[in-house]
């Protein structure tokens, strides 16, 4: 019978790939929001009418940058203070590796 | 001379930053009587795995000299793109800690590792895979500490009258030479030095956020100061379009192209994704309490990031109005606290890079010295040392490290910021890779690892010879084209290939390399990795254990 995998490995990785998933979706939007309406280009230049002020930001900063920023931070509260699971991490075994280091020496 | 130095400091913040100093001294003492029971290795370089949300949150802020000197400055000559270039920072926290966080902190604790060599060495059972992590730890990091040491000393050299330059030399040889940077390098050294040394990891650790708490206030205190004196940030916008170009408020920023779509990809995985790779963070990872720790520290980062760098680039945007046309970017920091906070305030809004280099600074002491003592000394010339000889290697190392960076820093690096970018870059390369691929996947193997690790510090290293030597020195241009002038200009540079940043090459050949390189060697000893990768009774051995005495392993399954 195959054995059991270790649960901290189990939700760790799948904490790893939902968080993996978020960060891919922050840079996917906001390098693709942020080029498209913030970029000069050599087809599309931008000038001072183009800055349309919200909150005295550029709105390319405002809707490509702070807002994802406050979304980010509000999905961060949620999956650190809700969904992650207080896994216990075991028994600490430093003294046991110096114990070997000194049976070991070179080969430790 | 140096442009600092026209720089004219009150002698109040002068005073503030004595305070400052002393008060990280005092810490270093306290931290010292915090942990003399128990394992002196353990609590000197790791703190006795005890560390706190807050702590774990605020020294894993990776500030720098960077944060408030370079950052602001890229702000001021580059414009809003920076908010871009910076974003990745929303994220950063999950990333940071949460990706990796459980997992070496559980391994770290099965395996008994104390330092990244020792993590590396014991996952993959391999003594050349941890003598390579030691040698890579301290090529890149002895880089980084000189280019800090420098910035600690540049900006004590801002703060100290000149009466005390004179004092040490005539008028004349202060004109001729660069006496204040001697002596404010002298200054930070010292202080550094001493605190860490003897107070090890928790020194480090209890600086580190206290210096992260007058980060954090000074530019609480900067913030509104801007806003009022800027008359608000769409004015300070178009006053910055106006003094530079249309590129102030757009991307991919003005003058230059400093921030093109490809960079701005490229620096989504360099805050959040490198982050992860530092040996900084992977030892943090390896010292904190418990999941729940782990847990709030993501969410305190969270908000100390938004308070910090949201803030930055406004205040620094807002500066174009308050200082226009500033010929010296780089002193925009102390200009702008100088001309619009009292003095007192503005010694402690000027503690703050001063802190931010100081934390940073001894962190990385004690990483270098930890490798050198437990993976060198310790594992290779004198295994079976007392408590007693290990703390004074430990002393007198930390004290070394401290003293050689600070010589090599006695000529004044120039490229501070790049430097620092560029060993970040190298370490993310090298470790993250092994660190993800032993964490996540059973069938990683030491030949895999050692493969991961040196392909990454090899593409990055390439990469930054390429871009600074140029194509045509290196003969090379038949293959490549001409390094695109993209990013903040400087001849020591990488080359951009195919418009992205080194972080990006370096990470994913460092994966492949893993991987194959896995693929291609034996599988890994099953009882080794069964103990790392199965559930396990609580009594099960340490694999070094397994090693040397075999028939445990087989008695607990």
């Amino acid at each position: 019978m195959p054995a059991e995998i270790d649960p901290v490995l189990k939700n760790s990785r799948r904490e790893a790939i939902i968080i993996t998933v978020a960060w891919f979706l922050s840079t996917v939007y906001c390098c693709t929001y942020c080029y498209f309406t913030g970029y000069t280009t050599s087809s599309k230049p931008l000038g001072m009418d183009d800055v349309k002020p919200i909150l005295g930001m550029p709105s390319w900063i405002f809707w490509g940058v702070m807002a994802p920023w406050f979304v980010c931070s509000i999905f961060t509260f949620w999956f650190a203070g809700f969904y992650m699971i207080d896994d216990d991490l075991g028994k600490d075994h430093t003294g046991e590796l110096e114990q070997d280091i000194r049976e070991g020496g070179l080969d430790g | 001379m140096d442009k600092a130095q026209t720089l004219h400091a009150e002698p109040p913040t002068l005073i503030a930053l004595v305070l400052f100093t002393l008060i990280s001294l005092g810490l270093g003492v306290v931290a010292n009587l915090a942990q003399r029971k128990g394992n002196f290795l353990e609590k000197y370089f790791l703190g006795g795995r005890s560390l706190g949300a807050f702590s774990v949150a605020l020294t894993a802020a990776v500030m720098s000299g960077g944060t408030f000197v370079g950052f602001p400055s890229l702000v001021y000559s580059f414009g809003w793109v920076v908010g871009l270039w910076i974003a990745s920072y929303m994220i950063a926290p999950l990333t940071v800690l949460g990706i990796l966080g459980k997992r070496i902190g559980q391994l770290s604790r099965k395996t008994g590792a104390i330092t990244l060599p020792d993590l590396f060495r014991e996952r993959f059972g391999s003594p050349a895979l941890g003598l390579l992590t030691s040698l890579l730890v301290m090529f890149f990091l002895v880089c980084n500490l000189v280019a800090q040491f420098s910035a600690g000393a540049r900006i004590m050299k801002i703060v100290l009258p000149v009466e005390l330059t004179n004092w040490f030399v005539s008028p004349q040889v202060a004109a001729n030479t660069d006496v204040g940077y001697y002596i404010g390098l002298a200054i930070f050294a010292v202080t550094v030095i001493a605190y860490t040394t003897y107070g090890g990891f928790l020194a480090a650790i209890w600086t580190d956020v206290f210096q992260s708490i007058i980060m954090a206030i000074g530019v609480m205190l900067l913030f509104p100061l801007a806003m009022k004196a800027s008359g608000g940030l769409a004015e300070a916008t178009y006053s910055g379009m106006r003094q530079t170009d249309p590129g102030f408020a757009f991307g991919p920023g003005a003058g230059r192209a400093f921030h093109p779509i490809g960079l701005a990809v490229s620096y989504f995985f360099m805050w959040a994704i490198t982050g992860m790779g530092q040996p900084s963070t992977l030892v943090r990872l390896m010292a904190f309490r418990d999941s729940k720790t782990l847990r709030y520290s993501i969410i305190y980062l969270t908000i100390y990031n938004a308070l910090i760098y949201i803030p930055l680039v406004f205040i620094f945007v807002a500066a174009r109005s308050i200082l226009p046309n500033l010929s010296a970017s780089d002193d925009v920091m102390p200009s702008m606290v100088i001309k619009l906070a009292n003095p007192y305030a503005a010694g402690l809004i000027l503690a703050a890079p001063y802190g931010a280099v100081l934390s940073t600074v001894s962190g990385w002491l004690l990483i270098v010295s930890s490798g050198l003592v437990r993976d060198i000394y310790q594992r290779f010339f004198r295994p079976a040392a007392g408590e007693r000889e290990i703390a004074w290697a430990s002393y007198s190392t930390t004290i070394l490290i401290g003293v050689i960076a600070s010589l090599i820093a006695l000529r004044s690096p120039a490229y501070l910021q790049l430097i620092i970018v560029f060993s970040s870059t190298g370490m993310a390369a090298a470790f993250l890779m092994p660190a993800i691929l032993g964490s996540f996947w059973r069938r990683a193997t030491a030949t895999g690892a050692i493969a991961s690790m040196a392909t990454g510090a090899g593409v990055t290293l390439m990469l930054y010879l390429i871009g600074s030597l140029g194509t045509e020195t290196l003969h090379l241009d038949w293959l490549l084209s001409e390094n695109p002038p993209i990013g903040a200009p400087s001849r020591f540079r990488p080359y951009y290939l195919l418009g992205l940043d080194p972080c990006i090459w370096g990470l994913s050949s460092s994966l492949v390399a893993g991987i194959v390189g896995s693929l291609l060697s034996p599988p890994p000893p099953e009882e080794r990795v069964a103990l790392l990768f199965d559930a396990q009774p609580p009594d099960a051995p340490a694999p070094a254990t397994l090693d040397l005495h075999p028939e445990v392993g087989h008695a607990s399954s």
